[in-house]
C-alpha cells in the first residue's frame, strides 16, 4: 500500500514537469503549426538561469520568477530574427533550424557552464521531508505536484476568459479568418513562442532543485514530452495533462512492474493510441 | 528526422575522410589519440581525463619527449555512443595518423571498438571502461586495460559486502552491459566468500536508463523490496542526481547497507560536496590521497597547481595510459606500433596508483585497489575517504584461466 502511494507521489511529480513542458510545445504547435524542437534546450536554459541566479542573489523564489523572463526574452529574439524568416518557407526549414538552435544551445550552455554537474537546493520552507508511513517523502516533491495543477488552472482561464486568451485560440482555429478580423498574427505568434519558451524556463527552474544541473538535463524530458503531446493530441491542453499523468504514473509503476519494458512503455502506448485515435486522445478528429 | 541527419553527417564524413589522404609520418611527432565522452551527463569524466592527459603531455615533452620525439595530442568525444567511438577511432587512424588511441569511459563504447583495433593494427590503451569482454573474452593483440576492471572492483565490493550486516542484497544500476554486468559479478564473488547470502531475482533489482533524470521510482522500489544490502553502480550524472534524491527520499537511513562502486570520482564528489552523505562505502580506480609514494605526491601536486582541483581516477588512467605507453615506448625504442604492443605487453610501471604491471596473457592491469567511507575533513571541499580499505592486485585480480581470454 504504501508503494503504491509513493509511486503515485513519485509518478505525479514527473508528470507534472512533463506537464509544463508539454503545454508550452502543445501550444506553440498548435497555434503556430511550428515543431520546437529547441523546446528541450529552452528547459535546459531555464534550469541553468535558475541556478545562475539563485548562487548570485541566494534566492530561489527570484531564480524561479527571473529565469523564465530571461528565457522568454531570448526566445522572442530567436523567434523574431530566425523564425520569421522561414514561415513563408516548406516546413522542413522550422525543423531544420530548431533542430539548429538546439545544437547552438546546448554547445553554447557548454561553453558557458562547462561540463560539470551544480546542484540548486530548494528553499528552506520547501527543503523539509514529510512522513508518509515508517518513510519519508520531500516536500519539494509535494511542492511540484501542487505546482502543476495551480499553473494549468491559471492557464485554462487565461485560455478561457480573458481577451488575450480568446484571441490566440481564434488564431489557432483559423489563422487567416483571425487576421482578416484584425488580429496582428505576427505579435500573436511571437507572444506565442515567447509563451511556450516561458513555460519550459519554469519547467527547468523547478526541475533545477530536484535533479541536477548538468548538460543534457533536457534531453530525457523532452523526448517523453513530444510523446505527450501526441498522445494528448497537438495543441490540447487537457490533452497534455492527461498525457503528462499517463506517462509519469507508467513511468513510476513501470520501473517497479515490469522492469524489463519500461523503457518501451512510452512508446508502445504511443503506438496504441496512434492506432486507435490517430490526433490524440483529446485531438478533434477532422 | 534524425535518420537524416546521421545520413548527412556520415556523408559529410566519408566524403572528407576520402579526400584527404592517410597521413602516416615517419618522422615528426608521437601522436597520441584520446577518445572521452566530452558531452552529455557524462561530460566532466572527459574533462578531467583531458586534464590529466595535457599535464602528462607537458611533463613529458620538458624532458625531451618520447625517444627525442614530441607528443602531440589528439581529442576526440564519443559522446558514450559505440557507433560514434568506432567512427572519431577511424578518423584519429586514418586521418590524423596516430600511434596509439587512449581512453574509452563507457564499456559500450570499448566492447565495440577493441574488436577494431585488430583491423587497425594500433594500441589502444583503455583507461576507465571496466566491461571484462575486453581483457576477456574479446581480449586482442592491440588492446591494454590500464585501470581496474569490472571483476576487480567486484571483488572489493563483495569481500566489504560479506563482512557488513546485510543478509539480502539488492541493486541499482544503469540498464546496460555495465549495471548488469557488475551485479552478475557481484552476486557471483560474494556468494564465493558467503554462499548463504541471499540475492534479489533480476525482475526485482532496479536497471535505469542512462538518460534517466528521475530515480524516485527506482528508490521506492530498491527501499521496499525486503533486501538490506544494496550495490549502487550508477556513475556520472546518474549517481548525482540518484544520491541527491535518495538522500531526500530517506535511503541513506541507516537502515540499509550501501555500496557505491564508483562513489569516489571526484567528479561527482565535487558537484555533491557536503549533498554526499557520510559513512557510506565507495569504489574507484584511484583515490589521490590513497598512497604517499612520491609519484602520487607529484602527481596530486602538479594537477593541483595546475587546474586547483584534485584528480579524479578518470584524470589518473589517461595521465597513466600516456606515462606507460612513453615506457613502452622507450622500451622499444621506437613508436612504431608492432614494436610499442610488444613492449606494453607484461610491462610492469610504478604510477601514482601504485605499481602497475600489464598481464601478458590478458593485457590487464594488476594493480592495487581501494575502496573507502565517505567522510567529512575541514581540509578538503569534497568528502574524503576515511577509513580506506586497501587490497592487492593478486587478491582481487581473477586468474587468467578464468577471463576467458584467448590471445592469438
Amino acid at each position: 500500500m504504501e508503494g503504491f502511494l509513493i509511486n503515485v507521489l513519485n509518478g505525479l511529480s514527473w508528470g507534472m514537469l512533463l506537464f509544463l513542458i508539454s503545454m508550452g510545445l502543445t501550444t506553440v504547435f498548435g497555434v503556430m503549426g511550428v515543431l520546437n524542437f529547441a523546446h528541450g534546450s529552452l528547459f535546459m536554459l531555464g534550469a541553468y538561469i535558475s541556478m545562475q541566479l539563485t548562487r548570485w542573489i541566494s534566492s530561489f523564489w527570484l531564480g524561479l520568477i527571473f529565469a523564465p523572463i530571461i528565457v522568454a526574452i531570448l526566445a522572442i529574439i530567436i523567434e523574431r530574427f530566425l523564425l520569421r524568416p522561414v514561415y513563408g518557407r516548406d516546413v522542413s526549414f522550422q525543423l531544420l533550424l530548431t533542430f539548429g538552435v538546439m545544437l547552438f544551445l546546448d554547445d553554447g550552455v557548454r561553453l558557458i557552464w562547462g561540463p560539470a554537474h551544480h546542484l540548486v537546493n530548494p528553499p528552506d520552507v520547501l527543503s523539509g521531508v514529510f512522513p508518509i508511513f515508517d518513510q519519508t517523502y520531500p516536500v519539494y516533491r509535494l511542492f511540484l505536484i501542487a505546482m502543476g495543477p495551480a499553473i494549468g488552472i491559471i492557464l485554462w482561464a487565461f485560455f478561457s476568459y480573458s481577451r488575450y486568451g480568446k484571441i490566440i485560440r481564434a488564431a489557432a482555429m483559423d489563422r487567416e479568418m483571425a487576421e482578416i478580423i484584425g488580429v496582428r498574427a505576427p505579435i500573436l505568434f511571437t507572444a506565442v513562442f515567447a509563451f511556450g519558451a516561458w513555460l519550459a524556463g519554469l519547467g527547468g527552474a523547478l526541475a533545477a532543485p530536484h535533479q541536477s544541473v548538468g548538460p543534457a538535463i533536457g534531453e530525457h524530458i523532452i523526448i517523453e514530452s513530444f510523446i505527450v503531446v501526441v498522445i494528448g493530441g497537438m495543441g490540447s491542453f487537457p490533452g497534455a495533462f492527461v498525457g503528462a499523468l499517463i506517462l509519469g504514473l507508467l513511468g513510476s509503476f513501470g520501473a517497479t512492474m515490469a522492469p524489463n519494458f519500461q523503457m518501451a512503455l512510452p512508446y508502445i502506448l504511443l503506438a496504441i493510441v496512434l492506432l486507435t485515435r490517430p490526433r490524440g486522445i483529446f485531438g478533434e478528429e477532422s | 528526422m534524425k535518420k537524416v541527419w546521421s545520413i548527412l553527417v556520415t556523408l559529410a564524413f566519408l566524403a572528407f575522410s576520402i579526400g584527404a589522404s592517410a597521413v602516416m609520418a615517419a618522422d615528426g611527432p608521437v601522436k597520441l589519440g584520446f577518445v572521452y565522452i566530452m558531452s552529455g551527463p557524462f561530460a566532466t569524466y572527459g574533462q578531467f581525463a583531458k586534464q590529466g592527459a595535457e599535464l602528462a603531455i607537458e611533463e613529458i615533452n620538458k624532458a625531451g619527449g618520447i625517444n627525442g620525439k614530441k607528443i602531440e595530442a589528439f581529442f576526440e568525444d564519443s559522446a558514450g555512443k559505440p557507433d560514434v567511438g568506432i567512427r572519431v577511432i577511424r578518423k584519429l587512424v586514418y586521418e590524423n595518423g596516430v600511434d596509439a588511441v587512449i581512453g574509452l569511459d563507457s564499456s559500450g563504447v570499448a566492447s565495440a571498438v577493441a574488436p577494431i583495433m585488430k583491423e587497425l593494427k594500433t594500441p589502444l590503451i583503455i583507461t576507465h571502461a571496466a566491461t571484462p569482454d575486453v581483457t576477456g573474452k574479446n581480449c586482442n593483440r592491440y588492446t591494454f586495460r590500464i585501470s581496474l576492471n569490472e571483476n576487480q572492483n567486484m571483488k572489493m565490493a563483495a569481500a566489504i559486502a560479506a563482512d557488513m550486516k546485510a543478509k539480502t542484497w539488492t541493486t541499482i544500476g544503469p540498464d546496460y552491459s555495465f549495471g548488469h554486468q557488475s551485479w552478475e559479478y557481484f552476486e557471483k564473488y560474494l556468494k564465493e566468500k558467503k554462499p548463504e547470502m541471499g540475492f534479489l531475482p533480476v525482475s526485482e533489482v532496479a536497471f535505469a536508463p542512462m538518460k534517466t533524470t528521475d530515480f524516485s521510482a527506482y528508490i521506492t522500489k530498491v527501499m521496499n523490496s525486503k533486501a538490506d544490502g544494496v550495490l549502487v553502480s550508477l556513475w556520472g550524472g546518474n549517481l548525482i542526481d540518484f544520491v541527491r534524491q535518495a538522500s531526500d527520499m530517506g535511503f541513506f537511513d541507516g537502515k540499509r547497507e550501501v555500496l557505491l562502486t564508483l562513489g569516489a570520482a571526484t567528479e561527482v564528489l565535487y558537484a555533491l560536496k557536503d549533498k554526499m552523505p557520510e559513512g557510506i562505502w565507495v569504489g574507484t580506480r584511484y583515490w589521490f590521497a590513497g598512497n604517499d609514494s612520491p609519484e602520487n605526491k607529484s602527481f596530486v601536486d602538479a594537477y593541483k597547481a595546475k587546474y586547483d582541483t584534485y584528480p579524479s581516477y578518470n584524470a589518473h588512467g589517461a595521465y597513466a595510459a600516456i606515462k606507460a605507453f612513453a615506457a613502452a615506448a622507450s622500451k622499444a625504442k621506437s613508436s612504431d606500433k608492432e614494436k610499442v604492443v610488444d613492449a606494453l605487453t607484461g610491462l610492469s610501471i610504478t604510477l601514482p596508483v601504485g605499481k602497475v604491471t600489464i598481464r601478458p596473457e590478458d593485457h590487464q592491469a594488476i594493480t592495487d585497489g581501494i575502496w573507502g567511507k565517505t567522510a567529512a575533513d575541514p581540509a578538503y571541499p569534497i568528502r574524503v575517504l576515511k577509513p580506506v580499505k586497501n587490497f592487492t592486485g593478486a587478491e582481487i585480480t581473477p586468474p587468467v584461466a578464468e577471463t576467458g581470454c584467448k590471445m592469438e
